[in-house]
């Protein structure tokens, strides 16, 4: 029988795209129809269209399909596990004394916004490369500073995300696919360099970390072999009610309770590894960078695959958000302006205090958790300004955009969906719907640091770029 | 327009040959109930998630509560189409007939007694609570307070079937009439289960068949119209298919054909199932007690 | 302690619902005690033993729903219970909440298993894309939208056909699939009947007179005012023909457009004398002979093409009110119009009853003028004057132009209408009103004050105003028929009983002795 055929004879189930009476109609027949929440493609800009519907050509739709294709697989199939920690210099691959890594799209001391500068500055006497914060600022402007993204050096940074050569970083290796990524350790929660504050006590606070917090936990997992298997984890702190971004209280403590048997086994006094727990405890976020280096680390497995349209990085410097994809290997960033943080905030602050969305931590997002897997994090949902059924939503929303479930990562709330995988660029103009990010609101004034926390969306700007670039280049 | 799927061989006759009207009685997301003019008895239009009843239609409708329906609009019969108001036109022609006829209660138990104790454990894991089934964690005092009541007088019930206490029987069964949350009162719903097992030709307990009848003439002012309906034609040998089916699987089937047929059951409303069921069981366990 | 007893008398809550609101009710705020519940005798011995009788509950009967709200102190107890009652109000709009929403037919068509028919009303600057989408999901598609290039059509109907789907558009108003009428339809019985119709309202009057005759129908196949052109080549029409031959349940084909092109046309007759069933072939001032050559059963008009179509169909001749013209009126309004009252205005929501109107009246005149004349001499110069005979399509681009269809919204017309209500040069005003899904829901009412007071201006003129109304709708259909007929006859217009009939009346009535034949 054919399929017309068929259709006389079963009930019809309508998928109705426009003018919305006529679903109303149909459903007042008793026959099915959902009502697509439509919106015109690139916003129903012409040469938007054109572009998509170049690459829509069969042909070239069947390489991106079969590339895309390729790319969530390696993403699914990443097993990024942490084998160690050690200072940048000796890991981080193209690091010098004189290079301050950052974080988003390339960007020049002059353009940096205030808390990027305070970071910098920090870091600049932090490394003895300045005696104070005054010489950092022309040290910074000399020129002999190379600046660089992190996401550049196999690196992700929260916030400002400045890395700096004696600094130690997580080294996550995918033993997948055998690529390595690499982030600095948490400074917690206080005044803190990667929200741009630079005092002494954040000083301080660096000297500790590089002395005794670092060496610690490098000795520590000297003696752990099999290293920790970060994918597993991640998705158990996920059932355990974070979502990895702006909630990290099961996930620090899967890490730390995995962490403290080697801890205890180094070589240390007790008052020193009594200092690394009571820092540890000191703030949920401990392990906030880590989960960024598991998810950096299953990206650039993806990344440079030819054809593909799917999302490897975004990031944001402060000033301009970027974006990475896949079928455009190497260092391609398609940009657009940085974007307000909305949100609540902390007491005494107003919105116009907020400085524009910063950080690599977006990476998460890309991955999909942070923002992505909100129903997983019901408990945070009102720190993010919104509700549980928004939260779930989002989750369900952000299927639309992507190109597989990662089985690996589950939400249990929507009956064990896996997370959303693979932002499709093609499939973000299209809908019109901008992938959610959960993040931090930093002060726009250098040195004060965190004063909220919310959600925000990358410029479509980014995507359009990216777009156009594609279908130019590939058609 | 719509088809009518199947339908009680009682419900179409009236249809056909009388000129059948009524009234809107109520209507829910899968059934609409319609009063008839002539005696004011309930009948059902119910969804195609809905099994075949006494006095019901099953058509091929998803949902019926989304078609503006109100209470009292008008129904009439006209050209073998069922009419309500303009808003739902019903061919019944097409309507396979349908009816209930009880299996005969056998005379050797073995399967029975053995079901029974199956079934029975897994409404203790599976039924559902707030009704003859006590909650765990009551919501309200109202709550605990009927289940307590019920408790109670179900097993006075009980002890009085086993012990052939013809003289309490009415008593005890008018005072579950109208008892219990839900639109089908727990109680009710307990009754309906006891009565089909009375009623079952052969059954040890069917000496109670004419009390059943006089407690149904005497509850109408006790329950709504909805139950009295139900319970009337339970009194009468008519319940709808999925406990015919699960009676006839605990007869004479197997284990599993029981609990296959007791998860249909237990899907009846929100505790009516579990309720009814457990009214089953009460039967069933007089009867083996009295045939022993 | 305070309590708030609210009984609502006859009121029913499925058991499952009434389960969940109790305990959602017991957890509010404040609340010590709700209860929710039928109010039996037995219930209310309940209530009396956990001591919340209250005089309101004693009335309870069985069939009542009773709220009962305890709080703890007397100012909580309102707001308890408002918050009570919230919760059986929003019973249905909670489960809404947690309806999954899709943005794309790709998403849609993986989250909706059954999903096997796209209905695509963007504009036509996305649809193509969508429509495309949507085959490669292997859903059946109607393409509402116009404004589609026929290169883009070719392809869509292309693909369709290798797949085997439906692909009814663009610019396609009307459909019935499997008894759901989609867009712009009617209510109709359901039948042996199956049309396919490359023009929306010539099929929606088949339909809808098919049904005044008894019949009913299967599939109503809609194809697009462009199937039949050169390039598209018949693409859906053909499958369409080919679906209903196959179909057991059409006994009967109706075909409704305006003439095919020649190469097209062969096409179709070809297919006609293939079908295994009899085929009924309405195209509007189209050729006879040749229909009938390939075997085909001509109709000149819709009513004919819906009569003949219901005869073949089994329906019994005797039963069937064909609604004869009726000739002493057309007499009595031929008396009444002047010497100078020669002309027909038609304003029309639909095109092809518009078209039907003005080529029963070019059979007998040489003079009328429209802005869908095929014949570029026909053409109205400005299409704001009428000129002569005149029946103008309100549906055509030329008019629409961003505003919404004249079936969605009928009020477009009320300014010619009276416009060409005070020419004293014309004798009959005809209009079509349009029932059904998708329709303005008083296409009448809208246009009534006009009318009453065009009517009462021609009176105090001292001349006699003949407006002919057809209101194209079936005795099921939304609104009520009966009462917008009723509306017409009370405010003095004259009923036509179809379409063909409007245009009869309309040119009989103007019909002056040197005309007659």
């Amino acid at each position: 029988m054919s399929k017309i055929n068929e259709l006389f004879t079963s009930k019809i189930n309508v998928i109705n795209v426009g003018i919305e009476l006529f679903k109303d109609d149909i459903l007042a027949q008793n026959a099915s129809a959902t009502h697509l929440e439509w919106s015109p493609p690139g916003g129903g800009k012409p040469e938007i269209i054109a572009a998509l519907n170049k690459i829509d050509k069969a042909e070239l739709a069947e390489k991106i399909e079969a590339a895309n294709r390729l790319a969530v697989e390696k993403i699914v199939n990443s097993q990024p596990v942490l084998i160690g920690f050690d200072q940048a210099i000796n890991v981080v691959p193209g690091m010098t004394k004189k290079t301050i890594l950052h974080a988003g799209p390339p960007i020049t001391w002059e353009n940096m916004n205030g808390p990027m500068k305070g970071a910098v500055m920090g870091a600049l006497v932090f490394e003895g490369l300045a005696k104070d914060l005054e010489e950092a600022a022309e040290v910074a402007a000399s020129g002999e500073i190379t600046f660089a993204p992190c996401h550049e050096h196999n690196s992700v940074g929260s916030m400002a995300g400045v890395t700096s050569a004696s600094m130690f970083v997580h080294i996550v290796e995918n033993k997948t696919y055998g690529n390595r990524a690499f982030t600095n350790l948490s400074e917690q929660m206080a005044k803190v360099l990667r929200m741009g504050a630079n005092d002494d006590s954040v000083i301080d606070r660096l000297v500790w970390m590089r002395d005794v917090l670092g060496p610690i936990l490098r000795d520590a997992m000297q003696l752990n072999k099999e290293g920790i298997d970060l994918r597993l984890m991640l998705a158990q702190a996920l059932h355990m009610g974070d979502e990895c971004h702006n909630r990290n209280n099961a996930g620090t403590a899967l890490f730390i309770q995995s962490l403290t048997p080697y801890i205890l086994e180094t070589n240390y006094p007790v008052e020193q590894k009594r200092e690394v727990f009571d820092f540890v405890a000191s703030s949920e976020y401990f392990s906030g960078p880590t989960w960024m280096a598991c998810c950096k680390c299953a990206l650039d497995a993806a990344h440079g695959i030819e054809h593909s349209t799917v999302v490897t990085t975004m990031a944001r410097n402060g000033v301009e958000f970027g974006v990475r994809i896949s079928g455009m290997a190497g260092n391609t960033w398609f940009t657009g302006p940085a974007q307000q943080v909305i949100g609540p905030m902390f007491a005494g602050y107003k919105p116009e205090d907020s400085g524009l969305d910063i950080g690599d931590s977006a990476i998460t997002e890309t991955y999909g958790i942070g923002g992505f897997a909100m129903a997983t994090a019901p408990a945070i949902v009102a720190l993010v300004g919104g509700t549980v059924d928004e939260a779930i939503g989002y989750s369900r929303q952000m299927k639309e955009i992507t190109t597989t479930e990662n089985q690996n990562i589950t939400i249990p709330l929507l009956n064990f969906m896996g997370i959303a995988t693979g932002i499709d660029i093609r499939k973000v103009i299209q809908t019109g719907i901008l992938p959610i990010i959960n993040t931090a609101i930093a002060h726009k004034e250098a040195g004060i640091g965190m004063i909220g926390a919310g959600i925000t969306h990358p410029p479509m700007e980014a995507f359009e770029k990216a777009l156009i670039t594609i279908s130019e280049k590939w058609a | 327009m719509i088809h009518a799927k199947s339908g009680d061989n009682y419900f179409l006759q009236q249809l056909v040959d009388t000129e059948f009207t009524g009234t809107v009685h109520s209507v829910f997301k899968h059934a609409l109930n319609i009063r008839s003019v002539a005696d004011g008895e309930i009948f059902t239009l119910a969804t195609t998630a809905m099994d075949n009843a006494p006095n019901t239609l099953v058509i091929d409708l998803d949902i019926l509560d989304n078609l503006h329906i109100k209470q009292n609009d008008s129904v009439r019969m006209k050209r073998d189409q069922l009419l309500i108001e303009d808003k739902l036109q019903i061919a019944i022609e097409t309507a396979t007939c349908w009816q209930c006829h009880l299996p005969i209660y056998p005379s050797d138990t073995t399967k029975l007694k053995n079901n029974v104790v199956q079934v029975k454990r897994f409404i203790d894991l599976y039924g559902k609570s707030g009704g003859m089934k006590r909650s765990d964690s009551p919501v309200s005092e109202f709550e605990a307070e009927t289940s307590r009541l019920l408790k109670q007088r179900t097993t006075l019930l009980h002890d009085g079937l086993c012990n052939r206490r013809l003289d309490s029987f009415q008593q005890y069964a008018l005072d579950l009439v109208g008892l219990g949350p839900g639109l089908t009162p727990s109680g009710d719903d307990f009754l309906v289960g006891l009565f089909t097992i009375i009623r079952l030709e052969g059954s040890p307990c069917s000496i109670y068949q004419p009390l059943c009848e006089s407690v149904i003439k005497m509850m109408k002012p006790l329950t709504n119209d909805i139950s009295y309906t139900t319970l009337k034609k339970a009194a009468y040998g008519q319940v709808r298919e999925s406990i015919h089916s699960l009676v006839c699987a605990m007869l004479s089937g197997t284990e599993t054909e029981s609990i296959q047929a007791l998860k249909k059951v237990l899907a009846i409303g929100s505790s009516s199932g579990t309720d009814i069921a457990l009214g089953l069981i009460s039967g069933l366990e007089a009867n083996i007690k009295l045939g022993g | 302690m305070s309590i708030k007893v609210v009984i609502k008398r006859n009121t029913y809550f499925d058991s499952v619902s009434l389960m969940s609101l109790s305990t959602k009710a017991n957890q509010i705020e404040g609340v010590e005690q709700a209860i929710i519940g039928m109010g039996t005798e037995m219930n209310k011995g309940v209530i009396r033993n956990v001591g919340l009788m209250t005089p309101e509950v004693e009335e309870a009967t069985a069939g009542d729903l009773m709220i009962i709200v305890k709080t703890a102190n007397a100012d909580e107890t309102e707001s308890a219970y408002l918050a009570v009652e919230e919760l059986l109000t929003n019973k249905n709009s909670a489960q809404a909440k947690s309806d999954i929403k899709y943005a794309t037919i790709d998403s849609a068509a993986q989250g909706i298993p059954d999903a096997n028919f796209a209905v695509i009303s963007v504009n036509g600057a996305f649809a193509v894309r969508e429509a495309r989408k949507a085959l490669e999901n292997d859903l059946h598609v109607m393409l509402f939208s116009d404004n589609v290039s026929v290169e883009d059509e070719v392809e869509l109907k292309t693909l369709a056909h290798n797949k085997g789907l439906l692909m009814m558009g663009p610019d396609c108003g009307t459909a019935i699939i499997g008894n759901t009428g989609l867009c712009f339809a009617n209510a109709v019985r359901k039948g042996s009947i199956g049309i396919v119709a490359a023009s929306g309202t010539g099929s929606q009057e088949v339909s809808v007179r098919v049904h005044d005759f008894g019949g009913g129908i299967t599939q109503l196949i809609g194809t697009g005012g462009r199937d039949l052109s050169k390039e598209v080549g018949g693409i859906m029409m053909l499958d369409g023909i080919k679906a209903l031959d196959a179909d057991e349940a059409t006994k009967v084909i109706v075909l409704v457009s305006k003439p095919p092109e020649a190469s097209v046309e062969k096409k179709v007759l070809a297919q006609i004398k293939e079908c295994s069933k009899p085929v009924v072939v309405y195209f509007i001032g189209g050729n006879e002979e040749a229909v009938v050559a390939a075997g085909g059963q001509f109709a000149k008009t819709s009513k004919e093409a819906a009569l003949k179509a219901v005869l073949l169909a089994g329906i019994d001749d005797a039963g069937i009110n064909k609604r004869a013209l009726n000739l002493p009126l057309i007499e009595e309004v031929r008396a009444k119009l002047s010497p100078e009252q020669k002309y027909i205005r038609g304003l029309f929501c639909g095109g092809t009853l518009c078209d039907e109107s003005m080529y029963l009246a070019m059979e007998k005149f040489n003079n009328v003028y429209s802005n869908i004349q095929k014949n570029p001499d026909f053409l109205l110069k400005n299409i704001n004057v009428s000129q002569e005979h005149t029946f103008i399509d309100f549906g055509d681009d030329d008019f629409t132009n961003g505003k919404p269809h004249p079936m969605i919204d009928p009020s477009s017309r009320i300014e010619r209408f009276l416009q060409e209500a005070k020419d004293p040069s014309v004798g009959v005003i005809v209009m079509d009103f349009v029932l059904g899904f998708g329709s303005h829901e008083d296409p009448v009412g809208v246009m009534l004050p006009a009318i009453i007071e065009a009517k009462q201006l021609a009176e105090k003129e001292g001349r006699h105003l003949e407006i002919i109304g057809y209101v194209l709708g079936t005795d099921i259909d939304k609104p009520n028929l009966e009462d917008q007929v009723k509306k017409l006859i009370d405010a003095g217009v004259t009923h036509a009983s179809s379409s063909t009939n409007a245009g009869l009346l309309a040119r009989e009535m103007v019909l002056k002795g040197d005309h007659h034949e």
